[in-house]
């Protein structure tokens, strides 16, 4: 990890050479997870992932959420690799710049990880809200409790105690149940900037959280930028290049200036740590929750062990420890990865939408000249309903006549395609080539324009 | 809670049984059942066979005046306490589901919720109104902004859930 490490700094504060003399607690095996997340009488669970995998993490809380008895309380916290994670009603190609994300719609033929490049990935969560950038600078934080006495500020607070425990005072959270710090500005604003001027102090975006309610229970996860070496370009990835043709149904995100946490400490860099900051939403949680000192002494402890794939330790009405790749075993959790991994959920899970180069009555925005590579007369529509193609109009030609018969001869490949299965420049060049209409016509239209016109939507659409 | 499975029996046997009802939303909907008088031309079957239901986790299913078919949505103290809602997520024709499974989902405030079917049967439709307009189910929660109409597998299974009375009391609980 970098600078600020996860297993760092405060280490010496914890005692961590206790003796373990098994009063009411014991050590159990990783393969007790489920065992004892079930466990009726287990009302106190506190766990730490030791796995990056947004996949794995996401699928371990789930499994949370739908397993932890009905009144119990239960703390995850993780920290994800590089990825950008979506809400559950959002649309990837508005949402993200898929062309800077590894691209699944290729690669899952072949091996769902053989990301050799490390680039982030694309991850639709099962809660609501706006899309977030994750990376190992970035902790994640969940609570799961009982529906009847949530709050939607309830566990941003917790995390705001926490966060003013290890000093970072300028914090609170804002209307939108987000966590906000108070910056000085005197330095140029990291993008995406607020209009504020130079040297003024301005509110940044620290924390997102997002919901999923179930019957009895209520989840609330949270983003909490503590360090991340992306917080000056992360708005990248967030960013589509078809922002300008795509008008969705859905739920879209709500863009803030970012920031990391550890700008509060830049004079004093050694105040800070990521361990400093689990330790403190431990202790939070504990003290909103009534944990036990045993729950929370080996809660804290796991935070500093090194190389352990997964720990537990159970007391008679708390289980706290380690959790990660061991338990994707697990088949309720490898269903949940399964799930989540898929392209029906990242992709035909999006709400309907439109993509037009050109003016319509349900999007009226003026739309920038195409590139000129691209005849002024190339007209692009499309209209997706669970991510398939159901209505299309592509064509190239001035004539209104010979436009007509192109969309039609181009909508009998388009028409019921999935957009996420058109995933690379050379399937949008064997779909277009339907636009040299057979027979050809007379000259205006050749091969190299078909192939510019699938680089346009190839790279609108994030492909390869 | 028998009111529904003995309103589905034969007319006759109903008569015959003349067990005063105390539930007050039956005797609303139904008064000729309250005061039987062994005459079927009084009796209106459109008021007899509608008959709303709640469950514990704040939907609705009423059915529909051929007996077969239900409305399901969320209810009113549901959609004032999600807050304004962005999204519905609307079942596809065809899908069967069981009690307690999802026929849908709405999106409000950040927060996902499933709305629980609670009966089992397959799905006729979404409410499409609410693809163009999810707000709707903040205006009119327990009327026109229904999310899914599904085909019952068996009447009979209204008969576990909550009267209005009954729900009301869960709030009151909360």
């Amino acid at each position: 990890m970098r600078h600020l490490g996860w297993r760092a700094s405060r280490a010496s504060l914890i005692p961590v050479a206790r003796p373990v003399n098994a009063r009411h607690n014991s050590a159990f095996a990783p393969s007790r997870f489920a065992e004892l997340a079930r466990r009726e009488t287990s009302q106190r669970q506190i766990y730490q992932s030791r796995s990056t995998d947004p996949y794995v993490n996401l699928s371990i809380e789930h499994f949370l959420l739908q397993n932890a008895p009905a009144e119990s309380s239960v703390l995850f916290l993780y920290v994800n690799r590089p990825c950008v994670v979506i809400g559950r009603n959002q649309n990837p190609w508005l949402e993200t710049n898929l062309g800077r994300l590894y691209n699944d719609r290729i690669a899952m033929s072949n091996n769902a990880y053989n990301n050799t490049n490390n680039e982030p990935v694309l991850v639709r969560r099962r809660s609501g809200g706006g899309a977030v950038f994750h990376d190992e600078g970035n902790l994640n934080y969940s609570v799961i409790s009982p529906r009847t006495s949530f709050t939607r500020n309830k566990h941003a607070e917790m995390v705001v105690r926490a966060l003013h425990g290890v000093g970072a005072t300028e914090t609170r959270v804002n209307d939108r149940h987000d966590i906000v710090m108070d910056v000085i500005e005197d330095s140029p604003p990291p993008p995406p900037s607020s209009s504020s001027s130079s040297s003024s102090s301005s509110s940044r975006k620290i924390s997102g959280s997002a919901f999923k309610l179930t019957r009895a229970r209520a989840l609330h996860h949270g983003t909490c930028l503590l360090d991340s070496p992306h917080i000056r370009d992360l708005g990248a990835f967030l960013r589509s290049p078809a922002r300008p043709y795509i008008k969705a149904k859905g739920v879209e995100s709500v863009r803030s200036p970012v920031a990391n946490v550890s700008a509060a400490f830049l004079d004093a860099p050694g105040l800070f740590s990521m361990n400093g900051v689990v330790e403190g939403i431990i202790a939070q949680f504990a003290a909103l929750y009534g944990v036990g000192n045993d729950a929370i002494l080996r809660a804290s402890r796991a935070s500093h062990l090194e190389g352990h794939e997964s720990e537990l330790f159970a007391g008679r009405d708390w289980v706290v420890g380690t959790v990660g790749e061991t338990q994707a075993s697990e088949p309720e959790i490898q269903a949940g990865i399964n799930e989540l991994t898929s392209l029906e959920w990242k992709y035909t899970q999006t709400p309907q939408f439109t993509f037009s180069t050109f003016p319509t009555a349900d999007d009226p925005r003026e739309r920038s000249a195409l590139p000129s590579y691209l005849p002024e007369s190339t007209r692009v529509f499309l209209r997706l309903k669970h991510g398939a193609i159901i209505e299309s109009e592509i064509s190239l030609s001035a004539d209104p006549a010979v436009a007509s018969r192109q969309a039609d001869a181009v909508h009998d490949a388009l028409n019921g395609q999935s957009l996420h299965k058109l995933s690379s420049v050379t399937e949008w060049v064997h779909v277009l080539d339907r636009l040299a209409l057979s027979p050809r016509q007379s000259g205006d239209l050749d091969d190299d324009l078909i192939r510019r016109l699938a680089g346009f939507l190839a790279e609108q659409f994030g492909c390869s | 809670m028998s009111t529904v499975a003995r309103s589905v029996r034969p007319f006759a046997s109903r008569v015959i049984a003349q067990k005063p009802l105390s539930t007050p939303s039956i005797a609303r909907l139904s008064p000729t059942l309250r005061f039987p008088r062994g005459n079927t031309r009084s009796f209106s079957q459109s008021v007899f066979w509608q008959v709303k239901k709640y469950t514990e986790s704040h939907e609705w299913i009423e059915l529909a005046e051929d007996g077969k078919t239900a409305k399901i949505g969320i209810t009113d103290y549901a959609a004032h306490s999600l807050g304004e809602v962005v999204f519905v997520e609307l079942p596809e024709e065809g899908l069967e589901v069981n009690v307690g499974e999802p026929v849908g989902a709405v999106e409000s405030v950040k927060s996902a919720s499933d709305v629980l079917s609670p009966v089992s049967g397959t799905v006729i439709k979404g409410n499409a109104v609410l693809e163009d307009k999810a707000k709707f189910i903040n205006e009119s929660p327990e009327g026109e902004a229904w999310i899914a109409e599904i085909e019952v597998n068996d009447v009979a299974e209204f008969d576990a859930l909550l009267d209005a009375e009954a729900y009301k009391q869960t709030l009151d609980l909360e």
